[in-house]
């Protein structure tokens, strides 16, 4: 499907990269959404709202940027996401970007948690307790030492 | 916004799915007890307006573009 998107121009949107939120991203108008690549080496992708064209987040893999990273998900949360095992979510992370890298900060408390498989996600509140919705992204690890980002659902090249 | 009157051990209900007990009241702490279907999640008010800030200030950041390893390029460049 045709999706436009006021940073990343038009796209192309293949039916089965279409990921639905269907509580929506709290704060944020919209269900439907579809991960963008910001380019080859980048550990962050846009996830960009297929409904509103200016609306759209840096997310990332926490995991690339916090090793010990922990998401501690209740049995309900896992039951909406309809989520038995925990290899068939995909998680990231929203990012706040910023003029300066040390000004990037993650939002730990409440990760995006995606079903790979039904593509149905839930932005969800972390059991595992001890994170800040605004924890600075580059505390750990510097950018040139972060690996490219790997996603479990399909991703769409960013447009012209 | 409704405004109620609850006592100690007192509830109100929200449709026929939500019950909300008054458990406790000690100093300027009440304790809640909620009884909701597993499809309804439960979070803490500040928690939940904390999360919608953050979303709306990511998207709302004019940052057009991320940060890449290989061509190192940064924002401010």
């Amino acid at each position: 499907m045709h999706v436009e998107s006021t940073r990343l121009g038009t796209m192309e949107v293949r039916d089965d990269s279409v990921l639905t939120f269907a509580d929506g991203l709290p704060g944020l108008p919209g269900d439907r959404w579809a991960l963008i690549a910001t380019g080859e080496d980048s550990p962050f992708f846009w996830l960009q709202s297929i409904d509103y064209a200016d609306v759209a987040v840096p997310v990332t893999s926490p995991w690339l940027f916090f090793g010990d990273y922990e998401v501690r998900l209740s049995d309900d949360e896992a039951a909406r996401l309809g989520l038995s095992d925990a290899g068939d979510a995909y998680i990231v992370c929203v990012v706040r970007a910023a003029e300066q890298l040390d000004e990037f900060t993650i939002n730990l408390v409440s990760p995006l948690v995606i079903n790979a498989g039904s593509r149905q996600g839930r932005q969800v509140i972390n059991d595992a307790g001890g994170y800040s919705v605004r924890h600075p992204l580059f505390s750990e690890v510097e950018l040139d030492a972060v690996p490219p980002a790997r996603s479990a659902v399909p991703v769409t090249a960013a447009g012209g | 916004m409704l405004v109620i009157t609850r006592k100690s051990g007192e509830q109100i209900c929200l449709g026929d799915d939500v019950t909300i007990t008054v458990l406790d009241v000690t100093g300027s702490t009440v304790r809640l007890g909620i009884e909701a279907p597993a499809e309804i999640p439960i979070y803490r008010g500040e928690i939940w307006l904390d999360v919608k800030a953050e979303n709306r200030a990511a998207a709302d950041a004019s940052i057009k573009d991320l940060p890449s390893i290989k061509s190192r390029t940064k924002p401010g460049d």
